[in-house]
């Protein structure tokens, strides 16, 4: 991984980038790959919504990460799916794919990738219904039960 | 109706209040949610963002998400389909339910075209709202199709512009040629209760679904 660590290009006049990550910037942090790594054992795509955990290890660790590494496994003292970091760090989607995979490897991250099965299980949809049941709308009215 | 806590195969029942924290290390380390994900799709400007804002946590956020898109036809010297990656910005937002279950919604950019390119977002959702604005019904074809093709669980979500719809629910229904079985309801995206009675309505669906 150690070639992996590119030098944060959008950074080096000292700038803190706002916008959206330019194009060019994805290959750049993940030293060109953009497939093959962080892809679920499917062979899928991780989904967006997977979580991401820093680990004891990588907390540890922590100063010896650089840039994106580091401020994902930070971020990640709370769980965090993918989406969120890619939006929080202004990451590509796909930038998080990969790095998360590397950080797992590592020791640094767990990831939890959501097991369909269990997401579409009727338990689940119906503690789903009843917690979104509760959210009361706008003026605190909560749903008729039926 | 107070909430019943649901029963496990083991014949008791878990309603967590706290997340599960392990120590390792001396080090706290969080057990994550499991998330659960909605996808809510439709034309340009129909109120997606505004309805996933009016019901996250969150503000809601945004990220750049890459698809494929496969044009049509082949290329003309190696036969084979021609893709092209486009970044697209798609925006979403949450709702704990508890600290082991969250609800993710994840709003699809306002494009006609709806394809397979969308796999990346909605792989692994439970289901989808498809918001429809009534002056604009030929804009959400593409996400009714997308639905009904992947057999994900959806309803048709009229947003009521000012309170007025152009087109009934029955007129909605057949303009769109949506299954018997898919709920067409009118809300108003602006309002979270709203929202929630929408968002309900396709979790009733993807229940049904395994009901059934
Ligand atoms: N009056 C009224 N305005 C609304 C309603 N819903 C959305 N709007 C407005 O319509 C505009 C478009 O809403 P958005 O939520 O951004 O729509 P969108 O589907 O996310 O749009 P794109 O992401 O660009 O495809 C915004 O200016 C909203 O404030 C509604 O129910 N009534
Ligand atoms: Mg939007």
């Amino acid at each position: 991984m150690a070639d992996g660590r590119t030098p944060r290009g959008a950074g080096e006049d000292g700038v803190v980038p706002v916008g959206p990550a330019p194009a060019v910037r994805p290959f750049l942090v993940t030293a060109g790959r953009v497939a093959g790594a962080g892809e679920a054992a499917s062979g899928r795509p991780m989904p967006v919504e997977t979580q991401l955990v820093a680990t004891a290890t990588g907390l540890d660790e922590l100063d010896r990460l650089s840039f994106e590494q580091h401020d994902i496994v930070a971020a990640c003292r709370v769980p965090q799916s993918i989406a969120e970091i890619a939006a929080r760090l202004r990451l590509h989607l796909n930038v998080v794919r990969v790095l998360a995979e590397d950080l797992r490897a590592a020791g640094q991250l767990s990831v939890h990738v959501p097991d369909s099965g269990v997401t579409h299980d009727a338990s689940v949809l119906r503690r789903l219904i009843d917690g979104l049941r509760a959210i009361p709308d706008s003026r605190g009215v909560l749903r008729d039960s039926d | 109706m107070a909430s019943a806590p649901s029963p496990t195969p083991g014949g008791y029942s878990v309603t967590p209040t706290e997340p599960l924290v392990r120590h390792t290390a001396g080090r706290a380390v969080v057990r994550p949610p499991l998330p659960v994900k909605l996808v809510i799709a439709g034309g340009f400007g129909v109120g997606k963002t505004t309805a996933v804002g009016a019901i996250s946590e969150i503000e809601p956020l945004t990220t750049e998400a890459a698809i494929t898109e496969v044009a049509a036809g082949v290329d003309d010297l190696s036969h084979t389909p021609r893709k092209t990656t486009t970044t697209v910005a798609m925006d979403f937002g949450c709702i704990t339910i508890d600290p082991t279950l969250k609800l993710y919604l994840f709003g699809t950019p306002g494009q006609e075209r709806f394809g397979f390119m969308w796999d990346d977002i909605v792989e692994g959702a439970v289901g989808g709202l498809v918001i429809v604005d009534t002056r604009r019904l030929d804009d959400c074809y593409a996400a009714v199709d997308y639905f009904e093709h992947r057999r994900i669980p959806f309803a048709v979500a009229v947003n009521a512009f000012d309170g007025h719809v152009e087109h009934s629910l029955e007129e909605v229904r057949w303009a769109l040629d949506v299954s018997e079985g898919v709920p067409v309801l009118v809300f108003d995206a602006r309002e979270r209760g709203s929202v929630r009675d929408a968002l309900l309505v396709v979790l009733e669906q993807a229940l049904a679904r395994t009901e059934g």
